[in-house]
Parts: structure tokens; sequence; C-alpha cells
């Protein structure tokens, strides 16, 4: 980056060279608030120059000025009040309170606006509900707490990301995920994790979640566009807790509880089961005349024999690799406070889980300072840091991998005993080794350090303009380690084996801005900001592997006798934007007009490309202030509002853009050349252009309040890998082609039916829907539409994007028992023919188009209670390993092991089941509607039974605030389709897979202020 | 308050304009195509990235050969970890991509190679000429690939594949071209290749040498029955007299070492470059021989053990696991737990043998070119020859080599296929539509004038 001087700021600094000083006598005084309380911090400065201060811990202050001059008594939440300097040298003053300003500010992005003046959809969540959730990251409470956004844990291990999309999928290819924004600088967020074998890690888990004031949700076009490029998914503004003047606080948090799976595991075959269908399958494949013989056969053999001999035991894997009742505990003490000209907040935390899969778990320490401090009264200095340091316990989870302790339940035959008779660990052999031995002595650990130090100065150059600048440094630093043991499973053929490898995340973010409030009249009045922005990230790569150890236990490379691999890459990515922002307030704020631009450059397109634009407008009407309304007693809240506006999406890999010769391969010990990259010159933004429009109330003094909002975005351009024929060497190529729209409506309704001071009772949800439609797609010189087909979705225009496809299931033949599939892919004729089946859409994908959440929040004195739930649905989701367990074929019945409801199977003629016959043979992948499920379920996210102690009782021991509570995370889960048997909540692509389940947790806590 | 003249100086350093240019990604471990290629050096990192290609795990590192070998009468799959169970019961479908795109990347990367303009490269051209030519018999070799797999010529049709003869041409959309003109265009690349090759630069075995090209124009020269070709091609291997048949004491010895006077090119692996789990070792074997651990799905016929002589040095190959139930290849490609083993793609034996057959069908004398084989493998001498002696002897010496397929199918020979209990399941006819594999949907959604192969 270059330093070369911009001109547009040369002003500020002739401004700030002008500075006058005059002759000087002394003011002291004392400043209280309408009830006689002293006001600290409140700024005291003379109209027209730099000179000012703040009233101390007492309310005093003292300050030099000429006469004739005019002081300005300043204070949030308070009216603003002159005085002319006179002869006396004593003034003191009364502020009252401003009911206007009181009004809720929210943060919104690279500024804060009261709620009546926000154009746009914006939803925020305060910390008191984002406190309902247990959980390592943050964004897992925003489940049913957003309307529009719909969010799926990827696994319960300690720590994974979650899967969010606000207002559905705006992109093909590129990334669909929300942009996080941490107290106003973008942060990266996803997993950290570089290979997903070994499962996510979250970036947000770097985050202390007892350290997060509030988080806000920016859904359309009017409130994202400030963020450009990467504001088409929407945007999750994250805003840290900060200290208020006044004497110090301290707060303690604990929270101690059990997790278990929030739904019933998958019942699996036993083995008496097995014995019972292997012998079946025998008979049906015409091995043996009766089922009988087979029995008696089977017992001739090895396995089934010992069996038999040992008096018939059972295998329990799934309970030996269940870590039941597994405890969470978090802990977090923290102080705020400030006085004259500071405040403080810090805080230390920790956390620790351990997974409901044995061997897994998660722990995190965590420390954080925000500090503000008025170098000058009008030149403020604010610095927010954060550190991390969290070490998670993680296995092969992200496919159907043999040796995880988490698979074995699946994998796992039952005729395999997992401890001996003395009750050590069985070391069998066979393809599969025992996983407990392996969780034992094998390592797999993930291991992140994260610092955040965001700094920033504002000067206020008058009263109207100020001047600012951010520096933002985002440290990420992630180990990985790997080692299989010596003596037994996969490691033993190498006398052990190991992998080590580092991710070094480094982003900086600066920002300058001017902001200007312009008051033509008390009816007419201006804020505009300008912001420029850079944003640097990159990545560094170090990993090695090694194998053949002299002992057990070592796993450091420097150990391995013959190191196998070792590799290291680099990569950068870089964001440079402009942005102005101009907000019209007319009237008393009855009229709101919003205009946002910004100009964006990217390193991911080509020079000519590079730089896009984005803007947004957005307008509301405050009809409850209208005159005409004063006698309209029912109605105290009516905003109408709309916005439209252009927006963009970025998220796609590195380099795309360049036609690249890659060096990242070798042969017979050489480093070679290959193209790696097809390149695509024309490369450039996505784009989405949304319209908003939402009607906000409030009734009878709040007592029913709400909104009704429509939207509808049409992405197009889209990032998409257009399908090359491969012919050309590559199967794809990045291209902006194709349009789809995501439209729906979204509903908040809060009744705050009794509100007295000993009891209080509320209410509240909020319904959305999302229809998803790809509207045009790339074509090929024929003009044939590129359909993008797998084996089970497609991607076709007048269809949700990736929508379900493949043939469609017409059941078990109750004559011959065989599973059988419509010709037609609908209705009529059947076939056993797999590949004679027409594949057809199913309708719908993985992502839910309603979703809805539901609170309810009941007190009576210092008694509460607390509930919140979550319904998602409308999506179907596919069955990822039924070949392996849900097939009456030979992979469940013999090699590993499949699902108890195989049992429901047709053995003879004129049998309904839902499973065909048994046979010993394999058979091979075939996707069809049989595993394919609504994916609809209603969860009950948090119910909280409390106690806040009476004050009285609290502060006779020196506290302020004692508060008990025992809550319970996910305690119940309705499921729409009966045969879905695993755990309904899964990623958004709608692929079950093998992951660790969501929980349950039953925890007890307690608040502690003092 | 002078201070903050101090403070804004400061702020001041950290404004900056960003333009374009700071914008700029860095390549670390790439360079843009543009600016890679100018010298002859460089040309020859481009064509060692060719057999990198080959040696994928989807092409000739595995599956190519197992495919080949489990559609045939040699072996079937298990279905120990679920490989190879659909190609070995002919159940293939159109999502399958197979070698498609491995193929056709590697022919992109040839004609990287060889649509250079050597008087524009730094360096010796006479080196860059024969850079080219290698890269000429990979992408024949491709091409041929390519054809055996997806062409109709066994399923009674005449659509070969298409040809891709330029780098980042403007054909995106190519049509298939008849077995044919594939075919000629094959002929004459190899031929090429063989006159731009000076043979002084062949000094290993792991590249592409000159007579490479001959050994492959005899290999397809015999696939498609063009005899005149295919004897011419192999006598010019043969008297380049650069290479000998291995003897009886080393054959089996000989696949547990690299290179040997009978290679005429192998692919590399390596302690640090293999495939480890997706190797074709760890799929024609279990790891260990008492129980079924790794993968091991591919295993042979159990008759396949009769179709040797008792002093025939090629039993050795065989082996049985999991108590004497399970007939194995448990001597080529030997090294099971990494596949460290180098992957013969040419061998002198297969040069011979396509010549035996050569004279045999243009009516010469083949017994004492196909003695070269028997006498050193511990077999009896022929004393005359049949056509199916010839068949035999291919089957015998390139078991679990990929031969086999393409040798029934040359033959028009029906095929029978088995479950994964060695159970017969049923015979295919010679035609048949599932002799010519399915072109994958990926291919076919991209590129509207790709013709799918009847009965996908």
């Amino acid at each position: 980056m270059n330093l070369k001087l911009k001109a547009m700021l040369t002003p500020i600094l002739v401004l700030l060279m002008s500075f006058s000083f005059g002759q000087e006598k002394t003011i002291t005084g004392n400043v209280v608030d309408q009830s006689g309380l002293p006001l600290p911090g409140v700024s005291v400065v003379v109209v027209g120059t730099t000179n000012g201060t703040q009233t101390d811990f007492d309310g005093n202050y003292t300050i030099s000025v000429n006469t004739g001059q005019v002081l300005r008594f300043s204070y949030v939440g308070q009216k603003t009040v002159e005085k002319t300097v006179s002869e006396s040298t004593v003034i003191n003053v009364v502020l009252l309170e401003d009911a206007e300003s009181l009004e809720e500010v929210i943060v919104t992005g690279y500024t804060s606006q009261k709620r009546s003046d926000i154009t746009g959809s914006v939803v925020k969540v305060d910390s008191k509900k984002l406190g309902q959730i247990t959980s390592a990251s943050v964004d897992q409470a925003l489940q049913g707490n957003v309307s529009g956004l719909a969010i799926s844990t990827t696994s319960g291990t300690p720590g994974s990301i979650s899967d969010i999309r606000i207002r559905g999928i705006s992109s093909i290819t590129a990334g669909s995920s929300p942009l996080y924004v941490v107290d106003g600088v973008p942060v990266n967020s996803g997993s950290v994790t570089s290979d997903d074998a070994y499962g996510s890690l979250s970036a947000l888990s770097g985050l202390d979640n007892n350290n997060i004031e509030s988080i806000t949700v920016l859904k359309d076009a009017a409130s994202t566009a400030q963020y450009g490029a990467r504001g088409s998914n929407g945007v999750v503004l994250i805003t840290t807790k900060s200290g208020k003047a006044g004497e110090t606080k301290f707060q303690i948090n604990s929270i101690y509880g059990f997790q278990n799976n929030a739904v019933k595991d998958v019942e699996m075959l036993t083995a008496a089961n097995r014995f019972e269908l292997q012998a079946e399958a025998y008979y049906n494949d015409g091995y043996f005349s009766s089922e009988q013989e087979a029995q008696d056969y089977l017992l001739s053999t090895d396995d089934w024999a010992e069996w038999d001999a040992n008096g018939r035991p059972e295998g329990n894997w799934g309970d030996v690799t269940y870590n039941k009742d597994a405890p969470i505990q978090q802990h977090s003490i923290s102080a705020s406070g400030g006085s004259e000209g500071h405040t403080f907040f810090g805080s230390l935390g920790y956390l620790n889980q351990e997974g409901t899969t044995i061997g897994t778990g998660y722990e995190r320490l965590s420390a954080s300072l925000n500090f503000t401090k008025d170098l000058t009264p009008r030149l403020k200095f604010s610095s927010n840091n954060s550190g991390t340091y969290s070490t998670q316990e993680a296995f092969l989870e992200g496919s159907a991998y043999f040796s995880s302790p988490r698979t074995a339940r699946f994998f796992m035959s039952p005729l395999e005993l997992p401890y001996n008779d003395d009750g050590s660990i069985n070391e069998f052999s066979g393809s599969l080794p025992n996983p407990l031995y392996l969780v034992e002595n094998d390592i797999t650990e993930n291991r992140f350090t994260r610092i955040v130090t965001n700094n920033s100065l504002n000067y206020k150059i008058t009263d109207h303009l100020s001047y600012g600048t951010v520096l933002n440094v985002d440290f990420q630093l992630y180990n990985f380690r790997n080692y299989s043991n010596t003596e037994y499973g996969y490691g033993a053929a190498t006398s052990g084996d190991a992998t080590q490898y580092d991710r070094t995340n480094a982003y900086y973010v600066i920002q300058n801005y001017i902001d200007y409030n312009l008051e033509l009249s008390e009816d007419h009045v201006f804020d505009f900001k300008i912001l420029q922005e850079y944003q640097a990230n990159r990545y560094y790569f170090l990993g090695g592997s090694g194998e053949s150890f002299a002992d057990s236990g070592l796993y450091n490379l420097i150990s391995v006798g013959t190191p196998t691999s070792i590799t290291s890459s680099t990569s950068d990515w870089y964001v440079g934007a402009y942005l102005a922002m101009a907000k019209y307030s007319a009237f008393g704020g009855k009229y709101i007009l919003d205009l946002s631009y910004r100009r964006e450059g990217s390193s991911l397109f080509q020079e000519d490309n590079r730089w896009g634009d984005f803007w947004s407008v957005g307008s509301a009407w405050n009809i409850s202030k209208e005159d005409f309304m004063d006698n309209v007693t029912v109605v105290n809240n009516l905003k109408l509002r709309a916005s439209y506006g252009v927006t963009g999406n970025s998220d796609i890999d590195e380099n795309q853009y360049q036609s690249l010769i890659g060096y990242t391969s070798n042969y017979s010990g050489s480093g070679v050349a290959q193209w790696s990259n097809y390149g695509n010159d024309e490369l450039s933004w996505e784009i989405s252009k949304t319209l908003d429009i939402a009607v906000e109330f409030g009734l009878f003094q709040n007592i029913v309040s709400g909104s009704f909002g429509y939207f509808n975005r049409k992405s197009s351009d889209l990032l998409y890998d257009v399908p090359l024929s491969f012919t050309t060497g590559f199967s794809s190529q990045t291209q902006n082609l194709g349009a789809l729209t995501n439209k729906g409506f979204e509903v908040d309704l809060n009744f705050n039916i009794i509100n007295t001071e000993d009891v209080q009772f509320s209410m509240g949800g909020n319904l959305s829907t999302v229809k998803n439609r790809v509207t045009e797609l790339p074509t090929d010189t024929n003009g044939a539409e590129r359909t993008l087909t797998t084996t089970r979705t497609r991607i076709e225009t007048g269809h949700t994007v990736t929508e379900w496809y493949m043939p469609t299931w017409a059941g078990v033949n109750s004559d011959t028992g065989n599973e059988e599939w419509y010709i037609n892919g609908v209705d009529g004729e059947t076939t056993t023919d797999y590949n004679s089946a027409a594949s057809v859409f199913q309708g719908e994908n993985g992502v839910p188009t309603i979703t809805a959440g539901l609170n309810l929040n009941f007190r009576y004195k210092g008694v509460y209670l607390n509930a919140s739930g979550y319904y998602s649905g409308g999506n179907k989701v596919y069955e990822g390993w039924h070949l392996y367990l849900n097939e009456t074929n030979a992979y469940s019945t013999f090699a590993y092991n499949g699902y108890a409801s195989l049992m429901d199977r047709w053995q003879e003629v004129g049998d309904e089941a839902r499973n065909g016959k048994v046979t010993s043979s394999y058979s091979s992948w075939q996707s069809h509607s049989k595993y394919l499920h609504e994916g609809d379920f209603f969860r009950l996210r948090s119910l909280t039974f409390g106690y806040d102690l009476p004050l009285v009782a609290v502060e006779k021991i020196g506290m302020k605030k004692i508060d008990i509570f025992v809550r319970g995370n996910n305690l119940y889960t309705w499921v729409k389709d009966d045969y879905l048997e695993q755990d309904p909540e899964v990623d958004l692509d709608g692929v079950l897979g093998l992951e660790t389940p969501p929980t349950r947790t039953i925890s007890l806590g307690v608040n502690l202020n003092f | 308050m002078k201070n903050i003249k101090y403070i804004i100086g400061a702020v001041i350093l950290f404004i900056t304009a960003c333009t374009t240019e700071d914008l700029d990604p860095t390549l670390s471990e790439n360079k843009e195509t543009d600016e890679a290629i100018t010298s002859v050096d460089n040309l020859y990192s481009l064509a060692s990235g060719l057999y990198d290609i080959l040696t994928e795990s989807e092409y000739y590192g595995r599956d190519l050969i197992a495919v080949n070998e489990v559609r045939s009468d040699n072996c079937f799959s298990n279905g120990n970890s679920g490989r190879f169970t659909t190609q070995s019961s002919f159940l293939y479908s159109s999502s399958n991509d197979f070698i498609w795109d491995n193929a056709y990347n590697l022919i992109a990367n040839c004609n990287i190679v060889i649509n250079q303009d050597l008087s524009t490269l730094e360096g010796d051209s006479d080196y860059g000429s024969y850079l080219q030519g290698q890269a000429l018999i990979i992408r024949a070799l491709a091409h041929y690939d390519l054809l055996k797999t997806y062409g109709q010529q066994h399923a009674d049709g005449d659509l070969g594949v298409p040809i891709m003869t330029e780098y980042d041409g403007d054909n995106l959309d190519p049509s298939r071209n008849t077995i044919e003109e594939t075919k000629a265009q094959i002929y004459s690349d190899v031929e090429t290749a063989f006159d731009m090759m000076d043979s002084s630069y062949d000094d290993s075995n792991v590249f592409v040498g000159k007579y490479v090209a001959k050994a492959l124009e005899s290999r397809v020269a015999i696939y498609f029955e063009d005899w005149d070709r295919a004897l011419a091609a192999a006598e010019e291997v043969i008297n380049s007299g650069l290479y000998s048949v291995i003897d009886a004491d080393s054959y089996v010895s000989s696949w547990s070492s690299d290179g040997g006077s009978n290679v005429l090119f192998e692919l590399a692996f390596s302690a640090t470059d293999n495939l480890s789990s997706s190797s074709l070792a760890y799929i024609y074997r279990y790891a260990s021989d008492d129980d079924d651990d790794g993968y091991g799905d591919v295993q042979a016929m159990s008759d396949v053990f009769d179709l040797y002589d008792e002093d025939d040095v090629r039993l050795g190959i065989l082996g049985y696991q999991l108590d004497g139930t399970v007939l194995r290849n448990m001597n080529k490609f030997p090294d099971t737990s990494t596949g460290t083993d180098n992957i013969p793609l040419f061998r002198y034996e297969e040069v011979i043998l396509n010549y035996a057959e050569a004279l045999l069908e243009t009516g010469a004398d083949a017994v004492s070119t196909l003695n070269m084989i028997a006498l050193n493998r511990g077999e009896e001498a022929y004393t005359s020859v049949t056509k199916d002696d010839i068949l035999l002897e291919r089957r015998k010496e390139l078991i679990f080599e990929g031969f086999r397929f393409d040798d029934m199918m040359r033959t028009e020979s029906d095929v029978d296929y088995y479950n994964s209990t060695e159970t017969l399941s049923g015979t295919l006819t010679y035609p048949n539509n599932l002799f010519a594999y399915p072109i994958t949907d990926d291919e076919i959604d991209a590129n509207s004038n790709m013709v799918q192969n009847d009965g996908y």
C-alpha cells in the first residue's frame, strides 16, 4: 500500500492548525440531573472553540473562558443547555431528561441510529437473549430470534461452525454466508480449520459471548449497501461491551451443566438381529434351502461360533462411544466503570465443554479490555482488545471415517466386543480398529489463538464536524496436530504417524471518516458521513507429516524416522472502498431519507473490472408523529418504510480471474508445472437488487407491537462456476452469469401483556418465508441451458437452486420383495432397474423456506420464567450414508451395521414392508426419494427458571444482584417426518451426515453483581 | 493542546489512498500463463507435469487399470470397501466421470507444450522438439484411453471422442469425432512424435522416450486390427535393441524394483510421492493377510490360478489371503501399505506379444517370437502358434495390468460378470451398449453438442 496523503483530508489539517486562544478567566460549577443527583462525565465546551472539559465524579467542573463566550453542557439522555459567561465565576446547571434521545439507539453499521429513524430491515438481539443459549460461539443464539434468518448447527462437537443464511441463498456457487462485523470492522467468520475431515472450528468461537453487548442483523439493501460487495448475504454486527462512567461494577457469571443428545440417536441392529438377517440373506440369495440351514452354517463359521459359545454377547458401540451427561461449564468475571474522561470494561472468561462423543471437547481462556479516554474534551481515543486461546479435541467427523468414535456406532459390528472380560480395551484385529483404544492413544487437536485489537481516534472539530480514524488488527493462529499411535490401529503399520500444521491469518483494516451534521433549521436536519476503508488479508500455511517413531506417545515431527510430506503456501486478498452516506430527517423525524453509496475495489477481479458501485435509497414515514395522529390514542407508533438498493457478493476464491500455471505438484522427485486455472478476465461482482417494504406499529402504548415486511431480492451476474466441457481441460470457469430471486414475508409480533411492578408477562414471535427461484442460467453456443446436475440435485431455471432431483421410490413389491421405482419418475409403471427410472425434481432444497421463533417471558417479583423456541421447515433433507446404513444389503448386515429399523423388511410373498428383502451382496450407490425426508422440526431452544433475590436481602451482604437459575436448552424436539431417524438439524445443504448431533443441555447458573 | 498536532500528524500518516494497484493479489505458487513460459526449461517443467496427471488415482494410478480388470474375466470386486462394485457388475451410470476429466485435463496440458512456438523460447530447441514429442505421445495415449473407454467400437456405433489439439482454443462445445477420425489423430501424433524426437535425449524410463511412440502405435494398431501397422511399429522397437524380455528368475522380483531392461516407460512413485490408500496395491489386496483390513476390493477370479502351468514363474504373482480363501494379485505392485511401486505402462513383453500377433495375422511365423516369452517364464516352448495361444499368453503375462478387457473386446468376446461373492450375475453378449462407458452427465450438461452413448 502506498502512503501518499489524501488530498481530500488536507482541510482537516488546516482546521486543526487554527486553534485560537483568548483572555481567560476561571469558571467553576456543578451539574446535576433533574432529581438533584450529580452528573459525572458531562461535556462542558466553549461554543465555537476547541476548549472544553468534563465534570468529575461529583458533577464539578472547572474551565477557563472569556466573558461573553457561551458554555454548552451536554450529556447523553439529557437536553443540552447553553449558558453565556457573565461576571459570575460560578455556573451551576440542572440538566433535564430528554425523552426523545432516550429512544433506543441501534448500531446500524458505520453509524448508529434511533429506532424510529431506521429505514431498513434491522433486527437487534440483546445480551439478555444471547445469554439464553449456552454455546462456545455466539451465533447459535440467533436461532429463532431473527426473522428471515435460517441457522443450523453443523455438528454437536463444541466449537463447530453454524450455517447461516439470511433471506435464503443468493448465489449458486459463490458463498451465501453473511458478513460479520465486530465493533465496526469487517472480520472473517467461518471455519479456521483447513481440513474439513477433522470437523470445523468457528472463528467466532474466538470471541467470548459474555463480552457481547448485542448483535444486530442487517437484512435489506438500505442497511447493507454500506458494506457494498459483501452486503448481499446480510450483515451480522457484533457490539462488544463497554464501561460507563461511575463506580466500578463487578459481574460474575457462572454456569455449570450437562449435555446429552437432543434427539435419541438412531438405534442400530444387534448381533442377534444380524444373525437373523444374515441367515435370511443367504436363504434369499439361494445358498441354502431354508433359513435354519443358513443359521446352522453361520454357527459353523468362526465369528458366529465364538459368539454362540460366549453366550451371544452384544457389543453396544453406541453406548461405549457416547459421553453421557457431558459436562459444560462457563465462568466469567468482568469489571466496568470509569471516571473523568475515561471508561473501561475488562473481563476474564473460561469455558470448558466436553462433547457427547467420547474424546471430544473444547476449552477456552479469554480476556478482554475495552477502554476509552477523552484525550482532550474533543479528542476521544478508544481501544477494544480481546484475546482468546482455545483447544478443541476433534476427530475425523467430516465424512464416514471408520476410526472415528462417532461413526463406531454406525460401522462397528456388534459382534466385536469393546472390552475384554477383565475390563481392558479389546484390541481386536480386523479392518476397523477399536476406537476406544484410539481415543485414548491417538491425538487430534485444533488449537486456536485469536487476538483482536481495534483502536480508534475521534476528533470533534466543531460540534457538527468530526473526523475519525480506526485501525483494527485481527490475528488468528491455528495449529493442528494429528497423531496415530505406534501400537495399534492405523499407525501401527508404520510405527506411528503424525501430521502438524499451522495456519496464520492476519487481517488488518484501516478506516478514515468525516461526520458532518447540518441543521438548516429544526425541521431540516442532515447527517453526512464519508469514509475510506482498506482491508488486507494474508494467509500463511505451513505443515508437514512423517512416520516411524522410536517410541509410543511421541508426536512431534522431529521424532519421526521418515518425513513423508512438507508443504507451505501463502495467499492474500485486499479490499479498498470509499463510502458516502447521507441522512435527511425532516419535521422532527416524521420523514426520513437515507442515501448511501459505496465504491469498492477487490483483488479478486482483473484490474479493469476491479471496482464496483453499490448504493441504496431508504425512506421512512413516522405516521404516528403526524399531528393528525395525536388523537388516535390506540396507536402510539406507526411507521412505513421502504428501501431499494444494489449490493454485491464477491465470496469466491482468490485469483480466479487469472489464467495460471500452478507449481504445486511433483513427479519423480522434481517440482512440475501444470495449467491450474482457466481464468476469466471478465470476472466481476455479483449484483443483488433488493426491495424491502414494511410497516412497524405499536398499539396501546406498545402492549402490542410488531412489524410486517416483504422483500424481493433479485440477484444477477451470479458468480457461477459455469460447467465447461471437460475437453477444455477444466470442469468449470467462474463467470458472471445467471440470475435468481429470493422473496418472502417477515412478521414480528410482541405482546406486552402484563407490565406492573410485581408481575410482567410478555410473548413474542416471528415468522418468515422465503421462496427461491433460479430465473436465468448460462447457455452454451446452441442456446441450451447449462444445468448442473449431481446424483441428488439439479440447478435449472424455474426451480429452487440445487433442488433435489432423483428417481422416485415406488416402495417394495409385496410379491418379490424388490425395491421399485417409477419409470417416469412420478407414477404408474414401476421398475426394479434403478438406471431405467427417470430422475425428477422432488421439490425444495436443503434450506428451510419457513422459519419461526417464539419467546415467552414471565416474571413475578424475583421469580422468572423465560422460554424460546425455533421452528424450521419447508425443506427436505437427505440421508447421506444410506447405502451403508439403511439398506438391506451386505454393508448393513455383514460388513458394517445398519439401522434397527431395517428389521421392517420383506420376508415372504404378501409382506408390506418398508425395506426390500435382505441380500448378502453389496449394492452400489442409488440415490432416490426413499431417503429424502421432510425437514420440518420444532425445537424448544431454551427454558429458564430463575430467581432474582430481593435487593434488600442482597444489599445486606454487599451485593447488588444475585440471580440464580436453572436452564434447559433443546429440551424438546418435534420432527415431522417419522422416517427421519437422525437429528433433523442439518447443514443447509440438506445432507444428513454422521457428525455428533446437537445437544440437550441442562444447567445451573448464577449471576452476581457487586 | 500542542500534543494534539502530533497525534493528528500520526493519524495523517495512516491516511492513504487506495489505488487499483494496491489491490493486486500476490501470486506465490502460481504464475500467470502468459508470463510462465519463456524457455525450454519452462517447457520441461510443463512436460514433467503431464506425468503427474497420469499418476492420478482416477487414471493410471488405479482406476483405469482396476476398472478394466474387474470388467474382465481376470477379476471381480468383492465390495470390501464398496469400491468397483458398480463397474464389476456393469451397473455404472452417467453420474460417474471416470477418466473423462483426467484424460482431457491431460490433453489440455499436452497442448500447452505442443502449441508453443519453439523459436520464441530460450534454450536448446532440439530438446524443445523432444519435449513436444513426449507431449504428442502422451496426447495420443490419452486419446486412445478415451477412445477405448467411451468409443462405440464395441457398442455397434461409429462415434469416437472429441479430438482436442489446441490449448485454450475457441471450440468450447466440441462434438464427438468418429472412431476412424480419432484413430487417425492418434496415429498421426505418434508418427510426428517419432520423427521429431532425438533418442539421444532418452535418459530415464519414468519419462516417455522415442520408442514409446512405436510401442503405443503397435498397441493401438493391434486394438484396431491394423496388422501391418502393428507389425512395422513393433519391429521398430525390437530393432532398436534397447530392450529385452526379463528372465524367469527375475520376473517376480522385478515388480518390487523400479526400472529394468524390459520397461519402456513406467510411472514413478516413491516414499514421498504415492497414492497410499488410493493406490493400485491397496485395492488389489488386504493390508494384512489374516483379515480384511484396508480395501482389497479387486479380487482375482478363482479360476485364474488354473491358467498357469505349475512351472510357470508367473504363478508367483498370485497368492492367497484370509487362510487361503481369497485369490489375489500379491506381487504386481506389491507395496500394499503405501503404494511406492512404479507402474509400468509399456513393457517390452507387450511389444513382443503385439509383434507375435501381427506376425500371425499377416501370415508369418510367430513361434520364435512367442517363445521369447514362454521360455523366459518356465513354460515349454511352443512348436506351433494359434491366435488363442497368443491371447492366452497375453492374459497370463499382462494380468492385473489393465489389458484383458481390451483384448476381450477386440476379439468380440461375450462377458460374464459376477457379484461381490463371485456368483455369476449374468452375461453380456457382444456387441453391447455397456461396452462403451457412459459419458459423464457433467459433460452432457455443459456441452449440448455432446452425444451420449446408447443405453444411458
